[in-house]
């Protein structure tokens, strides 16, 4: 389990995260939703250790964060961090060489799944066909949860439908996703968790499913509530 | 295994559980003879990459219909379709039930004598089977409901 307890971030003299917690479970996909500068990618790179927070706790499975922690959990982010003069194969050796848990297979597997030419250079992709990449590159790895930054954001018909499909498929089975999105019709029935996003702390975290049956609401319905508040 | 038809098509609505809305599409295949008695169905991840579901939705689905009869898991083997000709009958009164009450609330709104309902009814259904014959293609094949 993922787990955010009292976070607070100050960014820009503006209290971007104001005392959030939710938690992420393994098996499970979960949804942070908030609108643009809800504090979403700040989120995201503080579980990974990338911005340094000012208050509260981030436990991954009950431990504080640490080095060992880039094995058990990847981040694809909103957008390709790979050199680009790279072919997408050299990228892929690259993340090899850096990952104890990279599958080479799965890799290959994914490669095939988004339907991508191994000999393209990274610098020439399209925004679609980056996307797909940056999936490929986390979730090729071993780990057992997978955090993704808007992977729907800016990209055409098609790719969306291929990345929804990764979702529904054995690629994240079992493991723990945390994504982020502004755009709830790509995930309505996607995910299991929703979590969302209001004044830098969780408005409200909740089981999707619960809601439809014990309240007879969309995430949209429950979104709406939230932000007319 | 058949698996071709019907899956694409379904429309969820996002204020009911998916899990349910999921149940009910199989008992609509299966009272449209598009699933018989006794078939086998997709694997749960199958299910779930079809209907562009949360794979935990689709488990969630086959257990609901496990617990109500609706389909059987032996050992390794994949689920079917019961056999149980009792649940499936049950089903298919289920299904028309509603229905016929959806229409019943529906036509509650006008004043209409039931003789001149029925006719009406009689006519319509025969024109709409002579457009569209129902189960036309499964005539004989002796596993429908």
């Amino acid at each position: 389990m993922i787990e955010l307890k009292e976070v607070r971030k100050r960014y820009r003299g503006r209290n971007v995260l104001n005392g959030l917690s939710f938690t992420a479970e393994k098996g499970s996909i979960t949804c942070l939703i908030g609108m643009n500068g809800a504090g979403k990618s700040t989120i995201m790179k503080a579980i990974m250790g990338l911005v340094p927070i000012k208050e509260g706790q981030i436990l991954i499975d009950g431990k504080p964060r640490g080095k060992w922690m880039y094995e058990k959990v990847s981040f694809v982010p909103d957008h390709l961090t790979m050199p680009l003069g790279m072919k997408m194969s050299e990228g892929l050796t690259f993340m090899a060489d850096f990952y104890e848990s990279w599958n080479a297979e799965r890799a290959a597997e994914l490669m095939r799944f988004f339907r991508l030419e191994p000999k393209e250079k990274i610098g020439n992709l399209s925004k679609g066909t980056a996307a797909k990449y940056n999936l490929v590159l986390g979730l090729a790895l071993n780990s057992e949860y997978v955090l993704m930054d808007e992977p729907f954001s800016g990209i055409d018909l098609f790719s969306r439908e291929m990345i929804a499909d990764v979702f529904s498929s054995e690629l994240i089975e079992e493991r723990g996703v945390l994504l982020t999105t502004h755009e709830i019709d790509e995930v309505e029935y996607l995910i299991d968790k929703a979590v969302i996003l209001q004044d830098g702390k969780a408005g409200l975290e909740f089981d999707c499913e619960t809601m439809r049956s014990e309240q007879g609401k969309s995430i949209v319905d429950v979104m709406r509530e939230v932000y007319s508040r | 295994m058949r698996t071709g038809g019907g899956w694409e098509e379904v429309e969820f609505n996002s204020r009911e559980p998916v899990y349910l809305q999921v149940v009910r599409h199989f008992k609509e295949m299966i009272v449209a003879g598009k699933l018989g008695a006794g078939q086998v169905i997709p694997s749960r991840r199958e299910l779930g990459t079809l209907l562009k579901i949360n794979p935990n939705t689709a488990q969630r689905s086959y257990k609901e219909m496990e617990e109500r009869k609706l389909i059987v898991t032996e050992g390794n083997s994949p689920s079917r379709i019961t056999r149980d000709d009792s649940v499936l009958q049950a089903i298919r009164a289920e299904l028309l039930g509603e229905a016929v009450d959806a229409f019943v609330a529906a036509v509650r709104k006008v004043d209409v004598p039931v003789d001149e309902l029925l006719d009406l009814v009689k006519s319509k259904y025969i024109e709409a089977l002579s457009v569209n014959p129902a189960h036309a293609d499964k005539e004989g094949s002796g596993e429908r409901l």
